[in-house]
């Protein structure tokens, strides 16, 4: 967390200086080309494309480690299941059956390993590009971003509101939980019974609810009479212009993407199978 | 020329009966810098919301009568072109503080009214030079203090140029020390600018220390007292409106002073006629009355506790101090001195790194929080994040439900698994068995029974006994939602005493309130240490310290300062300093009139207060 409380992490990198918005259609870009292809080689080229982007963002190599992590658990639990239920879709997909080993009823096929190894690369390589939105975006220039690419303001500002009210929020909870099991009403492991926890917990909500609702309504009132809503446009204090080197970025963007577009037209592949 | 004229006006809300503004008349010309002030009810936020247009925008209602602001009826406009004209400093800064920065916030007004980003830039640095807060623009809300967000919502509303401010209670949520400045800031825009200012608070002492045009009572929906600070003073209106009249301007009456309008008593340097001196002098007699040393034993001991949330940063050091039963002891100090820590400790939300927590003989550094909840209450500022229950009564009672039950019932499972088998096949063992097994079953059944109603009617007694002490039996059978936020309050309070706690912490127990509220909440209170039960207030609010707190304790930046009687500590320069307090109008009083032992007159003053009650 950062002094905004937001995900943001301060830095001058290549990646802060670009504009929110191509920043985001170049990770839509990015999303379209990894669910186009089921093919190990893009998705290495992709991955390590994208490791090196991550580099040059300066973002902290304990976040990246830590989500890096995540997302690998994320797939194991995945391959196993992929294994237990359908263990013939590799060969499904290819036409070709080579056993690496059978247990019971079970055939485990290279061709159902191969694909799990690229179906997991694949979800990998999404990783370094949202990592770049993600960290390297304030949130208030993200708003004022998109809001300049057409979304309509007052839904591109609902960014702002919640990443300067999750802090405040969040702190009101756990002010409000901890006088709560003072009072005897706490779902933690001070409570020894589950049915209990659950009812207090269920009790607790009310306070919680009402504290949220309050927040939004002062908010509003607050907005309201700073005349947000009054037109229908606005500027941003935090606006943000395209540089050139953000429309270079752009260009060699569209370019890599029609590239990889043309590949796909050229040869339909469902999935490569190098055996 | 008039900025805001209220002719004949009434109103009320939509869902209410009787209107809540009866018939105002009020003219506020271009410039002056006006006070209105009355209690929590009177209808003054109903004022506030008709002048900066909520009312009738955000909460509908009918309206007779007319306002005109700058010229205009609000109702012919909508709210955006009244918040041109009208700035409002809310009391929530949290809430206030839309912006991830400082310099966005500022910017905010300035984005909605379209402002091209050269000139804003421009404007939002002005702004802030205003408030003198050009050196925190790239600050988060999270590394300022309440007076510092104060500012920062004053230059938001300064960016936009609108003519009329409005300060909807600017020091409900202040420090002492904080408060002050922000009168004084309020007092240097209104002398360099032509702006109209409007403060609302029911704080009149601290708004009074900077100069004001005019003030406006408020009781009952009606204009009770229109006019100049001297006037209001010098009568008996604040007194009829239940509101609080300056410290110093008590002790004049105490002393039986004729106050005139000659007097210019607004001012409290202008006491040191030489008729006003004599009158106090008269009225404090050194008198060395005897202190009753009634000492009562310890119930929580703190010993050299130290307290960090990451290692680095110590936020309490080295903390030791006992609190007796029955004694109201107030925790001083300012924003981040360490106060919701100490009060998190004791209340086992959190746990000491060193040191040790006594309560009664026992130490409670480990146990859970559910534990020391029991005998230690806590009650937060806001009670509405406090209630559960839709009805009082299963509010107040639910706490008393849940520890009670006998957790040792009559177990029948081994016995009554054996029925099954009895089934198979004829066993006499067996079945005398299940014999033997059922009677006991039906014995303990109504022996349950019988335990459940005692249970209850025990719950019940207890129930109207709490109910009786927090004044609130004749509510007994209502929805919490039907009582007011002082009765909801008591309630909290109510639910928490069923656990018979040994100590309550309070949080900011009387922020926001008007004087009649608090003066019988605080009475209640007063009562409850009667009982024996020890009370901590955490408050920013030194009056509230001084007349009701036996002890007060000063933290500062993580130690504690100072553990004295209020009225020590509060003349004493140096600790007020540090722990952004503020001096009494007592003391300054005690100054003018050349009384040396300052303390002793603040001790005087209270002593003889409590001697009238």
């Amino acid at each position: 967390m950062s002094k905004f409380g937001t995900l943001y992490v301060e830095s001058d990198s290549f990646f802060h200086k670009m504009e929110p918005s191509l920043k985001l259609l170049i990770f839509v870009l990015w999303s379209i080309i990894v669910f186009m292809f089921l093919d190990v080689r893009i998705n290495i080229f992709l991955l390590c494309l994208g490791m090196v982007c991550l580099s040059f963002s300066k973002i902290p190599f304990r976040i990246i480690k830590n989500l890096f992590i995540v997302v690998t658990v994320f797939n194991l639990i995945n391959a196993v299941f992929i294994f237990l239920i359908t263990p013939g879709y590799g060969t499904m997909l290819t036409g070709k059956t080579t056993i690496l080993c059978s247990f019971m009823d079970y055939n485990f096929t290279v061709e159902t390993l191969f694909y799990i190894i690229t179906l997991s690369l694949k979800y990998i390589s999404l990783l370094p590009m949202a990592m770049i939105l993600i960290f390297t975006t304030h949130p208030s220039r993200f708003a004022s971003s998109l809001n300049k690419v057409g979304i309509p303001y007052k839904i591109a500002y609902t960014f702002n509101v919640i990443f300067r009210y999750i802090p405040d929020i969040q702190y009101e909870f756990k002010t409000i939980v901890h006088a709560q099991a003072a009072r005897g009403l706490s779902f933690n492991k001070d409570e020894k019974s589950f049915v209990k926890r659950v009812r207090n917990l269920f009790n607790i909500t009310i306070p919680l609810i009402n504290s949220a609702l309050n927040r939004i309504d002062h908010v509003t009132k607050a907005m309201d009479l700073r005349g947000f809503g009054k037109h229908h446009k606005r500027t941003w204090y935090n606006a943000t212009k395209f540089t050139k080197v953000d429309y270079i970025v752009l260009v060699i963007s569209v370019f890599i993407f029609i590239a990889f577009l043309w590949f796909k037209i050229g040869n339909d592949i469902k999935f490569w199978y190098p055996f | 020329m008039s900025k805001i004229e209220f002719k004949n006006f009434s109103f009320r809300y939509k869902n209410l009966k009787e209107p809540t503004l009866e018939n105002i008349n009020l003219e506020i010309k271009d410039g002056e810098k006006v006070l209105i002030t009355g209690q929590s009810g009177s209808g003054k936020s109903t004022l506030v919301h008709c002048i900066n247009g909520l009312i009738p925008f955000a909460y509908p209602g009918e309206i007779s009568g007319q306002l005109l602001i700058d010229g205009c009826e609000p109702c012919n406009e909508n709210i955006f072109e009244i918040s041109k004209k009208v700035g409002t400093i809310l009391q929530d800064q949290d809430s206030q503080f839309i912006g991830l920065s400082v310099g966005e916030d500022v910017a905010f007004i300035l984005e909605n009214n379209m402002m091209p980003l050269s000139e804003m830039r421009k404007t939002v640095l002005e702004s802030l030079g205003v408030v003198d807060m050009q050196d925190s623009i790239d600050q988060s809300p999270y590394e300022l203090s309440g007076g510092q967000k104060q500012r920062v919502s004053l230059a938001g509303v300064l960016s936009s140029r609108s003519k009329i401010l409005l300060f909807d209670e600017p020091l409900a949520n202040l420090d002492p020390a904080s408060g002050k400045s922000v009168i004084h800031l309020i007092d240097k825009l209104h002398r360099k600018s032509d702006k109209t200012i409007l403060i609302v608070e029911h704080r009149i002492e601290d708004v009074l220390e900077e100069n004001i045009d005019r003030v406006v009572v408020v009781a009952k929906g009606k204009i009770i007292f229109n006019g100049q600070p001297c006037d209001l003073l010098t009568s008996d209106v604040l007194h009829k409106a239940g509101l609080r009249e300056p410290l110093y301007i008590e002790a004049l009456k105490h002393s039986g002073i004729e106050l005139t309008q000659k007097h210019k008593i607004d001012n409290i340097n202008n006491c040191d006629d030489t008729r006003i001196k004599e009158g106090v002098l008269n009225w404090y007699q050194v008198d060395q009355v005897i202190k009753k040393n009634n000492v009562k034993s310890d119930i929580l001991s703190l010993r050299n506790v130290d307290f960090s949330y990451q290692k680095e940063k110590k936020i309490l050091k080295d903390i030791s101090f006992n609190i007796r039963k029955g004694e109201i002891v107030s925790i001083l100090g300012n924003n981040g001195a360490g106060k919701s820590t100490l009060s998190g400790l004791i209340a086992g939300i959190l746990k000491p790194d060193n040191g040790e927590i006594i309560l009664n003989g026992t130490m409670i550094n480990k146990w859970s929080i559910k534990k020391v909840g029991e005998n230690v209450g806590y009650v937060m500022q806001n009670p509405n994040n406090m209630i559960v229950k839709h009805m009082l009564r299963d509010e107040v009672t639910l706490g008393l439900k849940d520890r009670s039950r006998d957790p040792k019932r009559l177990s029948l499972k081994g016995v009554l698994n054996k029925r099954g088998s009895v089934k198979k096949g004829f066993n006499p063992f067996y079945s005398l068995k299940l014999h033997v097994g059922l009677q006991l079953r039906n014995m303990s059944q109504k022996n349950r029974d019988r335990k459940k109603v005692v249970h209850a009617r025990g719950i019940e007694n207890k129930y109207l006994d709490i109910i009786k002490t927090c004044g609130l039996y004749g509510f007994r059978n209502w929805p919490i939602n039907s009582l007011s936020y002082g009765q909801k309050r008591r309630a909290a309070i109510a639910s928490i005493l069923t656990l018979d706690p040994k100590i309550i912490i309070l949080d900011e127990p009387t922020a926001g309130q008007d004087y009649r509220t608090y003066t019988s909440f605080m009475k209640f209170i007063k009562e409850l240490a009667g009982l024996g039960i020890a009370i901590l207030i955490i408050t920013h609010d030194i009056h509230l310290a001084l007349e009701y707190s036996t002890r007060s304790i000063v933290l500062s930046d993580g130690c504690k300062i100072a553990d004295d009687t209020p009225a020590n500590v509060l003349s004493e320069k140096e600790i007020i300093e540090k722990a952004n307090l503020k001096e009494t109008s007592l003391g300054r009083l005690a100054s003018i009139v050349g009384i040396e032992d300052k303390n002793d007159f603040i001790q005087y003053f209270i002593d003889f207060e409590k001697g009238q009650k």
